[in-house]
């Protein structure tokens, strides 16, 4: 509408527009590295975040016939379903609000405690209040309930309280607002202190000089500067509290909220319509906050607060002020440690509210029976770390130093992903990868050839014969019995080493296309190598063993059988690689006509992109949730380094590839750790978004804390959370080591980027 | 010539998407092997953006850049033989002063002996001897600013580029680097652009001065022929300081003009520019050309400020209506005319130079 509008004021600057266009196109032809980048990204967040998101949100519109229906949207407004759904809808708002008001309120106790009031122990009341971000998202409601529930340790045992009917407990809107402030304080947190110590004193100072008092410097001063980051953590504490799936399922009680509701019509009924339509009714406030908090809150942030930490701290001298704000976060500590402490303790306990004696039946349970999902989530966490880490620095790396058409949109897709609500986006995955429609793999394909054409062809004539003879030969692959398929494919690359070992007689690059082939063929051979394992881990005795060994070839077949379509990508990006560098036009075409065949057949063999309950869907959801958090880290790291540097690196004679080996990538290397933390929780704790996509081959431990909660298994739930916290703990300690080891205090992890 | 920048355009899409920014417009600019040439002008003059295109971290849209007898324009920087100094200095943080200056020697494979040698030797040329372990972060301003000149010096470069190098330094350590750099200029006789905003940096530092203005270039000159014969008004005022007294051409003979200027006739000596009889011209007076005396001048004036700093006194004073600022340098005179003084004033003729008159749309 606006380039119509601008053409016909005047054709010359629409005209000048595409030309520009046109000519930015060409310069990043020019440039394979920014070409691949922005492919694989994009290509990515396509066909996992804005695929899914218009899958689920359109679904809600859809019945199961196929026809249009606003069936579960009409019966908002009937008399029959309308008042529950109605206050549903308005218990899931309050609960938002009551959250991101007492979540902020602690946040900001929090941060004025450690900035301000020089609380004792500050570095330990630092990591204590981020203990919650790491932590499975129902532990708290779990140990809530533990201590003050029906048989709490607290209100049961300490204070006699017997349940009786009609007594407030601790199940409904209160324990849940207390369990999810607690859960999400620590973003606040984080958001306030960091703003907090950017304020700048003189400001404070200032007005002090100018005869205000201390509550009126307060209301006129410091307030106002830190509106924009107490909005800011107040919308964003009350997206993170209506998307929160685990304590809702905990602790709600009768009440009913939204995620709640969406997950019972997916569990519950099989009705992915009326999920769906339940979705949008979640989706809009999320991305209307969403967009607020992105276009005005942070534009906001911008203009008030200046540049670095300032020098000195204006410290709080009224001692009365500051030991009630201490105080305060000291209770706040306590009862943190005291939730904490009590799931560990909860998964020793015989019989919690009856047998308080301890005992380890509940630990032999999980390390046997549970040892599957441990092993698994663990796996597949770790597998999809490096991935998510290394997208996110490229995003970042777009995002911060490349000028392109769709930048912004970029950048904004690839943090939609975390920001909707994850049950949002685990329906979408459903009901994206359940019967995928063939043509996303031809669009996806469509993409991926042509630019394998116009790479590796270099006239007009050869591209397209690669194009046209590769796809055909791809095609015609796929008729054949899958088996067979497989050794061909694997055959062909190995033709294409032969070639290219003829043309260049470069060993590494032929050598690693034979390697190619030998591995797309062994998809063949991937029982045959995880039998024997299998096999051996049924000999032995059942228990932690044999399951382990069980799983290890579960996961070794994880590794060599990907995803066809998901490994025709690779391929691409693998045969430009290898191939663009032959000099001599007749092998060019045949390696590339070879070279192009293969993801081709592997792009459309079998229904492409049907992956629902498999291991890469896991970890495609895992990736687009922790995604937002290494793009941010990416994003802050590469801020800070003034683009002088690299430009003085190319300047001395470096070539791109030598600055960013040498000068770049150690600078941003300890935010690519970081963003490998952050990923790794993420995985590690994620539920909402991967409790639709378990299967009985691929268990994860957030659901089985869910299952076994439903049938009772209270010490069992709490001793997988111990071990989730205890895992995730474990890895950060490990990286943070290797940071401090590897940079000796130079360039430190900042951890609140993440959250 | 060595370095020639031929008839050079570059322009930028505008910010927001809609429309274009000429940054730099049809500069054409020769430099001579050895030579230190300043690019001089206001913030947004197009100046960093001539030396970027330069470097080669941007192209110009149209024009051609010769080095040496060869078209360079589409070459990526490090193909270039160049190096910079940059305004942020750029100093690799996670390296040693010695990685630092080796960065470059290091891309080209070098022997280890040969690095360090050259490395060391720079060292001294800088005055940082014995510096090469420590880390950036433990060094001084002034001494990182040092590290960034070594590092570009080390590379024997065809051309050096100084991209505002001083402007982070306090006024006394910038007055220092300012002869060091031009010292160890012209001690290696490197070829070099330097980009400033400061026109005394540019008069110390330079061979010649290119003023820019909007994206073009206004004049081109050695620092005393900038100020004695400035082309326009910008440059009379970017240079030096200056009072412009419209006046009316009377006679032009031999480089003689006479003038009719506030209300007297006065005659200027050395004026190049070609003038019609009745012509309205505007006259750059400069401060130290204007005598504030009790009697005996050609004007006469009434002091409207007067300010006294020590080696001058300076007056503001109005004559005919207009101001003029004036400067008594004679140490002699120790008091000051009180502000609303009858006094006389008289200018030293022989060094007015003359414009065209400029039409006041402004």
């Amino acid at each position: 509408m606006q380039t119509r509008a601008t053409s016909q004021d005047s054709p010359t600057p629409g005209q000048s527009g595409i030309l520009r266009r046109i000519r930015e196109f060409t310069l990043i032809g020019r440039d394979p590295v920014l070409f691949m980048s922005l492919l694989l990204s994009g290509i990515f967040i396509f066909v996992f975040v804005v695929f899914p998101l218009y899958k689920s949100i359109v679904g809600g519109f859809v019945s199961k016939e196929g026809a249009f229906d606003v069936t579960y949207f009409a019966r908002y407004f009937d008399d029959y379903y309308g008042p529950g759904l109605r206050k549903a809808f308005l218990d899931t708002m309050l609960m938002g609000l009551l959250t991101a008001t007492s979540g902020t309120l602690v946040g900001f106790i929090f941060a004025y405690a450690v900035v301000r009031c020089n609380i004792p122990g500050k570095r330990i009341v630092h990591w204590l209040a981020l203990v919650p971000t790491v932590s499975p998202p129902f532990a708290l409601a779990l140990s809530m309930i533990l201590l003050f529930g029906r048989n709490g340790l607290i209100t049961n045992r300490l204070f006699g309280i017997t349940w009786v009917k009609g007594m407030n407990d601790v199940y409904g809107l209160d324990g849940l607002v207390i369990v999810q402030t607690i859960t999400f304080f620590s973003v606040s947190y984080l958001m306030l202190r960091a703003m907090l110590e950017r304020l700048n004193p003189a400001m404070e100072e200032a007005a002090a000089s100018l005869g205000a008092g201390r509550f009126h410097l307060f209301r006129t001063i410091t307030l106002p500067l830190l509106i924009p980051g107490i909005a800011g953590s107040f919308l964003l504490l009350f997206v993170e509290s209506l998307a929160d799936l685990g304590n809702p399922l905990f602790i709600a009680g009768n009440k009913t909220v939204l995620s709640a509701q969406i997950f019972l019509a997916v569990i519950g009924e099989y009705n992915y319509q009326k999920a769906s339509a339940l979705s949008l009714v979640l989706i809009i406030p999320t991305l209307v906050i969403f967009l607020v908090q992105r276009y005005y809150v942070n534009r906001r942030t911008y203009i008030s607060v200046t540049g670095k930490p300032a020098g000195s701290q204006i410290m709080e001298k009224d001692p009365v002020i500051r030991w009630i704000v201490n105080g305060i976060t000291y209770l706040i500590i306590a009862f943190i440690l005291l939730l904490y402490a009590t799931i560990i303790y909860g998964s020793f306990s015989t019989a919690w509210g009856v047998d308080f004696t301890p005992t380890l039946k509940h630990w032999t349970m999980t390390v046997t029976r549970g040892v599957e999902a441990i092993l698994d989530t663990t796996f597949l966490s770790a597998l999809a770390t490096p991935v998510a880490a290394i997208l996110g620095m490229i995003i970042a790396w777009l995002v911060v130093r490349k000028k392109f058409t769709g930048k912004d949109a970029l950048d904004f897709s690839s943090n939609l992903g975390g920001a909707v609500p994850g049950t949002i986006l685990g329906i979408g995955f459903v009901m994206a990868f359940n019967k995928p429609p063939l043509a996303l793999a031809i669009v996806i394909y469509a993409i991926m050839a042509l630019f394998f054409a116009q790479v590796i062809g270099r006239k007009a004539h050869e591209r397209v014969i690669i194009l046209v003879a590769g796809t055909i030969a791809g095609v015609l692959l796929t008729r054949l019995e899958p088996r067979a398929m497989y050794f061909y494919l694997g055959g062909m690359y190995l033709v294409i080493a032969v070639l290219m070992m003829i043309s260049q007689r470069k060993v590494v690059p032929s050598l690693v296309a034979g390697l190619i082939g030998v591995y797309v063929m062994s998809t063949n051979w991937a029982n045959a190598i995880a039998k024997p394992i299998a096999t051996y881990s049924r000999s032995l005795e059942r228990g932690f063993w044999s399951n382990a060994i069980y799983q290890f070839s579960d996961h070794l077949k994880v590794l060599i059988q990907p995803t066809d379509a998901l490994l025709a990508i690779v391929l691409v990006f693998a045969g430009v690689f290898l191939m663009q560098s032959i000099k001599k036009s007749g092998f060019r075409m045949a390696v590339g006509v070879l070279g192009l065949a293969v993801p081709c057949a592997l792009s459309f063999v079998g229904v492409p992109f049907a992956m629902v309950g498999g291991a890469y869907i896991i970890m495609a959801a895992f990736i687009v949730r922790s995604l937002p958090a290494s793009v941010r880290s990416g994003v802050a790291a590469l801020q800070q380094i003034d683009p002088s540097i690299e430009e003085a690196s190319n300047i001395l004679g470096a070539d791109a590839q030598y600055t960013f080996r040498k000068v770049t990538l150690p600078l941003i290397l300890p935010a690519l750790l970081a963003g490998l933390i952050f990923s790794f929780t993420r995985h590690m704790t994620s539920l909402s978004a991967i409790i639709f996509l378990v299967s009985a081959k691929w268990r994860i431990v957030t659901a089985s804390i869910l299952s076994e909660w439903e049938q009772g298994g209270v010490s069992i739930a709490a001793a997988y959370s111990t071990v989730i916290i205890v895992f995730v703990l474990i890895a950060i300690f490990v990286l943070n080591l290797l940071v401090n080891r590897l940079f000796k205090g130079r360039g430190s992890v900042d951890m609140s980027q993440g959250f | 010539m060595y370095l020639t920048l031929n008839n050079i355009t570059k322009i930028f899409p505008a910010r927001g998407g809609v429309g274009e920014v000429t940054a730099v417009h049809n500069v054409d600019l020769e430099i001579k092997k050895g030579e230190l040439v300043t690019l001089l002008g206001p913030s947004g003059c197009g100046k960093t953006t001539t030396l970027r295109m330069i470097a080669g971290f941007e192209f110009p849209t149209t024009g051609e850049i010769i080095l040496d007898g060869q078209k360079i324009n589409s070459l990526p920087p490090h193909k270039r033989d160049m190096s910079m100094v940059f305004q942020s200095y750029a100093i690799f943080p996670h390296l040693t002063v010695f990685e630092n200056i080796a960065y470059g020697l290091n891309v080209q494979r070098l022997s280890k002996s040969e690095i360090s040698g050259r490395v060391n030797r720079v060292l001294d040329l800088v005055h940082l001897e014995g510096y090469g372990g420590r880390a950036p972060t433990q060094l001084s301003g002034g001494q990182q600013q040092r590290v960034a000149l070594a590092r570009a010096l080390v590379m024997e470069p065809k051309v050096l580029l100084m991209d505002e190098p001083l402007s982070n330094l306090d006024a006394k350590l910038r007055e220092e680097m300012r002869t060091e750099i031009r010292r160890i200029q012209k001690e290696m006789n490197i070829t070099s652009v330097y980009v400033t905003h400061d026109q005394i940096e540019a008069m110390t530092l330079s061979d010649r001065i290119v003023v820019m203005n909007l994206g073009i270039i206004e004049q081109i000159g050695t620092p005393v022929e900038m100020y004695r014969f400035p082309n326009s008004r910008f440059v009379a005022n970017f240079i030096g300081r200056a009072n412009f007294v419209p006046g009316v051409v009377k006679e032009q003979r031999d480089g003689r003009l006479t003038a009719k200027a506030l209300g007297e006739v006065i005659t200027l000596k050395d004026v190049k520019r070609q003038f019609n009889q009745e012509e309205e011209v505007t006259l750059v007076v400069r401060p130290e050309m204007v005598r504030v005396k009790k009697s005996g001048e050609l004007y006469k004036g009434t002091i409207r400020r007067a300010v006294f700093l020590g080696d001058v006194i300076e007056y503001d004073v109005e004559v005919s209506g207009q101001l003029l600022t004036g400067l008594e340098t004679d140490p002699h005179v120790m008091t000051l005319f009180p502000e609303g003084e009858e006094v006389t004033v008289g200018f030293a003729e022989g060094c007015i130079q003359a414009l065209p008159a400029e039409k006041k749309h402004e």
